[in-house]
């Protein structure tokens, strides 16, 4: 195996040559009871760096076994995947871990805050799992983060004090605090009234317009469809 | 991250103080009482012993039984007869006891009379608070002279002033003797309560109060450089010899002590081994807290995973909250412990002395436990799968 240039990988990445999400005829399978249950079947995806791209399809159409790949919490039966250049196939959760702290930012649809601890704790949290980072620098880091998607003053409130939009800012402050290569965003406005739901989208625009890759996963057509790129799933495999 | 993992614990501790304090009781009442129970046996077995060696640790006491066969051989020149035998006694000192009544004025009171050479005091280590002990020619012109411990000092003359008064002891006849000197008071020790005897000179007491002469009790000290057990030995294989098992009797106030402190020890444990019981108990008590802990938290888990918790971060995560509330309960417990043996040691009036060992020994069987009995259900939350933590609602 030819060892990898990955400032070569990483410069190609950059320059949209290479995608920074690659999917080669992904199948995941699960086996329930007797049956066989394919989730996804045959699934080639490729985002490149930069894009602000829309996972769209109905409930149990894989979507979110989709996500889940994507944002390494699960491997496929089959199939290749790179993130960022990185080949996730046949890595132990330690390496999982490993680079879902370091390339993926989270999303969730309930926001998945920790409930004890404040909005700037809970921004710091990704931090301390990455290592090597000194309080002081987690500290600078979280409340630039949440300066950025307009929180500065609600630093120190726990998630409970906090409406539903604030923390769906909040858990955006957490996924951005990594850098991370790609923010993973699951039904992001699901939990939202319209209004705050446009709102939280419009910060996903003006984020991706600063070079951050955006991957939203929904069924809602009209959030997909306002994203500048669309990738359908239906029945485990790709619409065209 | 150690110092994260123990903000969190605590943050945990906090929010269930009261599921805190219930899951801790186990590991509390085993830490008090193991540290109550080994702190209390130090304390008993301390005083005890110092009231065996309070005249010395080198003392031997010899006794000879009653009967004429016994008597020939305990006569006065005994002593020259056991030094050439046995090797290491030093000093012999011939007593004599019984009891009598005694008079000053209208007090009257019965109580023990001692017969002593005039260097008792002196190898006792037991001294005068007034006045000053009987001297040899005393002794040898058997005067009627005496000196009182603290107690029978004080119960005959309430007003004090005993030194140069005379006290009437009723045997045979009532004699007048003078008080010579009143003793400080010391903790009663092997055959000798101090502070209730009367003391006379040997040879007075033989020629007022014995018919029939004969050696009470012979007090030996240990020659120096001699080990007292030894010594004792020695003269048990020798008198065995001399005059048979059941013709005297021999206690060293140091093989005692051993006796004292080897009982109290086992004792202590024993005791302590059942304190033990109660903290294996309150363990299991910390598992299944930590288990519902971490199946409460599984979402929580399943949130610290996704943004990059490795299976070790979220095991350390666990184990330090079961460490560090262990570790909890066993300050908590050794602050009860020293409390409740400061108040029993003051009430038994033992002198109080805090064991160490016993303290550290506590808080690292604690931590050990917290470990142990973490380590289950922090494995089980490494384990966890991501994504089914994460959808658990």
């Amino acid at each position: 195996m030819d060892k990898i240039d990955w400032e070569e990988v990483a410069r190609r990445i950059d320059s949209r040559d290479l995608p920074i999400i690659y999917m080669e005829d992904v199948h995941r399978y699960y086996i329930v009871g007797d049956i066989v249950v394919k989730a996804l079947d045959g699934v080639s995806v490729k985002i490149y760096k930069g894009d602000f791209t829309a996972i769209m399809g109905p409930s149990g159409s894989g979507k979110s076994t989709l996500m889940n790949l994507v944002g390494c919490l699960d491997t496929p039966t089959s199939g290749k995947i790179l993130i960022d250049g990185e080949d996730t196939r046949g890595l132990n959760e330690t390496e999982l871990a490993y680079i879902r702290n370091r390339k993926i930012g989270f999303v969730f649809q309930q926001f998945n805050l920790l409930g004890k601890i404040t909005a700037l704790e809970n921004v710091m949290t990704p931090l301390l799992y990455t290592g090597g980072i000194s309080a002081h620098e987690r500290r600078e880091r979280a409340e630039q983060a949440l300066e950025k998607v307009g929180l500065a003053d609600r630093m120190k409130h726990l998630p409970n004090e906090l409406s539903g939009g604030q923390k769906q800012r909040v858990a955006i402050a957490r996924a951005l605090v990594t850098r991370p290569s790609i923010i993973l965003a699951d039904e992001p406005t699901g939990a939202l009234d319209t209004k705050t739901g446009e709102q939280i989208m419009e910060l996903f625009y003006s984020l991706n317009k600063e070079g951050n890759t955006i991957v939203v996963v929904t069924h809602n057509d009209e959030i997909g469809n306002a994203c500048p790129n669309q990738i359908r799933i239906r029945d485990g495999k790709r619409e065209a | 991250m150690v110092i994260q993992n123990i903000k969190l614990a605590l943050g945990s501790m906090k929010g269930g103080k009261m599921r805190t304090v219930l899951s801790l009781l186990g590991i509390i009442i085993g830490v008090a009482s193991v540290v109550t129970i080994l702190t209390l046996g130090n304390s008993a077995t301390g005083s005890i012993t110092d009231s065996i060696t309070s005249s010395g640790y080198d003392l031997i006491y010899l006794s000879p039984a009653f009967g004429s066969k016994t008597r020939e051989t305990f006569d006065e020149s005994f002593a020259e007869r056991l030094r050439k035998n046995v090797d290491g006694i030093g000093l012999v000192m011939p007593t004599v006891s019984g009891n009598a009544r005694v008079r000053n004025g209208s007090i009257v009171t019965s109580t023990s009379i001692m017969g002593v050479n005039s260097d008792y005091a002196a190898n006792m280590d037991y001294k005068e608070s007034y006045g000053s002990w009987f001297g040899v020619e005393d002794n040898i012109f058997k005067r009627q002279v005496v000196v009182l411990g603290s107690d029978i000092a004080e119960k005959l003359f309430p007003g004090g002033n005993a030194v140069g008064n005379y006290i009437t002891i009723f045997r045979d006849q009532g004699k007048k003797y003078l008080v010579v000197a009143v003793m400080e008071a010391k903790d009663a020790s092997l055959g000798a309560s101090f502070n209730s005897t009367v003391y006379i000179p040997y040879n007075t007491y033989t020629q007022r109060f014995q018919r029939v002469s004969g050696v009470g009790t012979y007090i030996i000290k240990v020659a120096e450089n001699h080990d007292p057990k030894v010594v004792n030995a020695d003269a048990t294989k020798y008198l065995d010899d001399l005059v048979g098992t059941d013709n005297y009797m021999i206690i060293s106030s140091a093989s005692l002590a051993e006796m004292v402190s080897s009982v109290t020890g086992t004792l202590s444990i024993f005791l302590a081994a059942i304190g033990g019981i109660s903290l294996l108990v309150g363990g299991i008590g910390i598992m299944n807290i930590m288990l519902v802990s971490v199946a409460e938290r599984t979402k929580e888990i399943g949130i610290r995973k996704a943004l990059g918790a490795s299976p070790r971060v979220i095991r350390g995560q666990f184990l330090t909250e079961a460490i560090t509330l262990t570790s909890f309960g066993g300050v908590v417990g050794i602050v009860i412990g020293i409390g409740l043996s400061k108040i029993v040691a003051n009430i038994a009036g033992w002198g109080f002395a805090v064991s160490v060992n016993a303290c550290l020994l506590s808080v690292g069987f604690s931590m050990a436990i917290g470990i142990f009995f973490g380590l289950y259900p922090a494995a089980k939350a490494a384990k966890m799968d991501p994504i089914d933590s994460l959808n658990y609602e």
